[in-house]
């Protein structure tokens, strides 16, 4: 018989998101929900009316996981919007900026998923805030990779966190030679260390893998091999930056994404009949309870050809690297590969970076209201943002963030997991989920009003 | 060069995306028309306060940490006070993946110097969005700028 259980808010990931799963007698899901129960931003909104230079700084704060990516996408879908190309030197730097990024980001999701893997070897899970060894010495590593990226970053970016550095035509500033020298000593290092980061999680994730069950909440959990299966397709623009309209054969095409109200594809109202309050922090929710997903969730629905689709390190190296495995551990295992390309790419750009070459186009176009995009491989995935600028303010915007994109995907990918283990299954997402929240329509009753396509 | 892990960093915590809460990343713009010295670091921290910040110190380099940010103290608002990290209530700064970062500043305060300069808010908007300090908050950034300017040149023996 069919029962649901639901976990609310889920942990160990940035912003508030919740899963509602109905699971059969062997506690087997059957049919999972995961959401955003983020309050609404209304970013979209607040945008209208201010200029193309104020509109990705104010992006980038919608989160404080991910405000470079959306610093360089909204940035990116301004110039696509009014047709400014920028100079080579502000790309290699804009490339720098995103690749430092990536790496430090990677590396904070490492602390964040430690604790649900065993020591190889032994039947002692991970505590990356532990002082004794193997746990330090990981911590440290982690520690230094991100210090390294969050330095470059800053250096190419002009701060470590909201970078000041790119604006809509380019980069206000190029970087001296001692910069540069800087920035690729440090990256060296960076890549020693992201090597031997790789192989540890590596040995860590494969570990995990060939275990027949994990220890949630005193209880044996089985691990099934196909965790996090699903046969929706995956998306990315490039392997590491990105692509937007302004390319010559751009990697994205507008005209096969659609955006569905929840309404439309989350369950209606279920009541909790499962609940377990030995689960971790907290328990589950109480017995008894209401949920109704397709009325709580706070994100949007988006679909590429009219489904769901997965993106980030896997979808990057499905589509470019011919990389084969599926679900959870897959997901897991693609992120560490990116590791070392993070500090290649660094070093390549930085070989080409010419440091006396212009890093502002010469004439930046105000806009004539024509759409435009940019699509930023940011660490989680494809982050695609949309715009109108005309004369020089913004008529339109849209943020398609990659927890958007995987939040129904994902709940997808949760069918024929134990429910106990349903957190592992978001958590390799590396979810980002105050970005994913827009905007629902209700009524002053909370009930949904706007259910239908949205058009744009 | 300016590095993440100076000899001080002052954090401007905060988001102006909510009304008062972008107090902290205004101070630091504002200082950043000082021309301070060389190893110093001044940052906008935004949102990620925690999982950030602990990033750009080095026990081995840096000896001060400065975190300016809004608080709820009782005061009139846009009133400063420097709080002590044994001040801080638990929970008081919590990021976005529920991190509470009272728990680390106890334990990095005996390593590294903390100064919370806070200002008592007027309004913050969460989760609503809304763009601008009160004029109350406003006009306590130049005295913000001033204290965070003195305690900067008393950690170089100069004040």
């Amino acid at each position: 018989m069919t029962k649901v259980v639901e976990i609310s808010p889920t942990t160990r990931h940035e912003g508030h998101s919740k899963l509602t799963l109905k699971v059969n007698d062997q506690g087997i899901v059957e049919r999972g929900d995961w959401l955003s129960i983020t309050p609404v931003r209304g970013i979209e909104k607040l945008a209208i009316g201010k200029t193309m230079d104020q509109v990705p700084k104010i992006a980038s704060r919608v989160c404080g996981v991910c405000p470079i990516a959306h610093t360089l996408a909204g940035i990116e879908a301004m110039e696509a919007s009014i047709g400014c190309e920028i100079p080579k030197d502000a790309k290699l730097l804009r490339v720098i900026l995103h690749a430092a990024n990536r790496l430090h980001s990677h590396a904070l999701h490492n602390i964040l998923i430690l604790p649900d893997f065993y020591v190889p070897g032994t039947e002692t899970k991970f505590n990356p805030f532990a002082k004794e060894q193997p746990f330090r010495s990981v911590a440290v590593r982690i520690f230094r990779i991100r210090e390294i990226a969050q330095t470059i970053g800053a250096v190419a970016g002009g701060e470590a966190i909201h970078p000041s550095n790119p604006r809509v035509g380019g980069m206000y500033r190029n970087v001296s030679p001692k910069a540069k020298q800087k920035m690729a000593d440090l990256a060296k290092e960076g890549l020693v260390l992201a090597h031997e980061q790789m192989e540890f999680m590596l040995e860590v994730i494969r570990n995990m893998q060939n275990r027949e069950f994990t220890e949630v909440a005193g209880k044996q959990i089985p691990i099934p091999r196909t965790l996090g299966y699903h046969n929706q397709g995956v998306m990315a623009t490039a392997p590491m930056y990105g692509s937007s309209s302004l390319d010559e054969k751009p990697m994205w095409d507008i005209t096969r994404w659609r955006e569905t109200r929840p309404w439309d594809w989350y369950m209606g109202e279920v009541t909790i009949d499962l609940e377990d309050p030995s689960y971790p922090i907290g328990g589950t929710t109480k017995a008894g309870t209401k949920a109704n997903p397709r009325i709580e969730a706070c994100n949007t629905v988006p679909t590429y050809d009219g489904q769901p689709v997965e993106v980030g390190p896997r979808a990057r190296l499905a589509n470019f690297k011919n990389f084969t495995e599926k679900g959870t551990f897959a997901q897991h295992i693609a992120r560490q590969m990116e590791y070392p390309d993070c500090c290649y790419t660094i070093l390549k750009c930085l070989d080409n970076l010419d440091t006396s070459g212009k890093v502002l186009a010469d004439h930046i176009p105000q806009g004539d209201g024509s759409m435009g995009w940019a699509a930023n491989e940011a660490p989680r995935g494809t982050d695609v943002h949309l715009t109108r600028v005309k004369d020089g303010r913004v008529l339109y915007y849209e943020m398609l963030v990659p927890t958007t994109w995987n939040l129904p995907t994902c709940s997808r990918g949760l069918t024929g997991a134990p429910w106990q283990i349903a957190e592992m299954v978001i958590r390799a997402y590396d979810p980002c989920v105050s970005c994913a929240t827009h905007m629902i329509v209700t009524d002053e009753k909370n009930r949904m009003v706007a259910q239908k396509l949205i058009q744009w | 060069m300016e590095t993440p892990y100076s000899r001080i960093v002052v954090a401007g915590c905060g988001n102006p995306l909510y009304a008062d809460d972008g107090f902290g990343p205004a101070v630091v713009e504002s200082l950043k028309g000082f021309e301070l010295p060389e190893n110093v670091t001044v940052v906008d921290a935004g949102l990620g306060g925690p999982h950030f910040v602990f990033t750009l110190l080095n026990p081995e380099s840096t000896k001060t940490l400065i975190i300016v940010d809004i608080a709820d103290f009782g005061g009139e608002p846009g009133e400063l006070r420097w709080l002590a990290v044994e001040e801080l209530p638990v929970g008081s700064y919590r990021d976005i993946h529920s991190w509470d970062l009272t728990e680390p500043l106890q334990y990095i305060k005996d390593d590294i110097r903390v100064r919370v300069l806070a200002c008592q808010k007027k309004y913050v908007s969460a989760p609503e969005m809304v763009i601008g300090i009160t004029d109350e908050v406003q006009r306590a950034i130049p005295d913000a700028v001033s204290e965070i300017l003195k305690e900067i040149w008393m950690d170089y023996g100069t004040a």
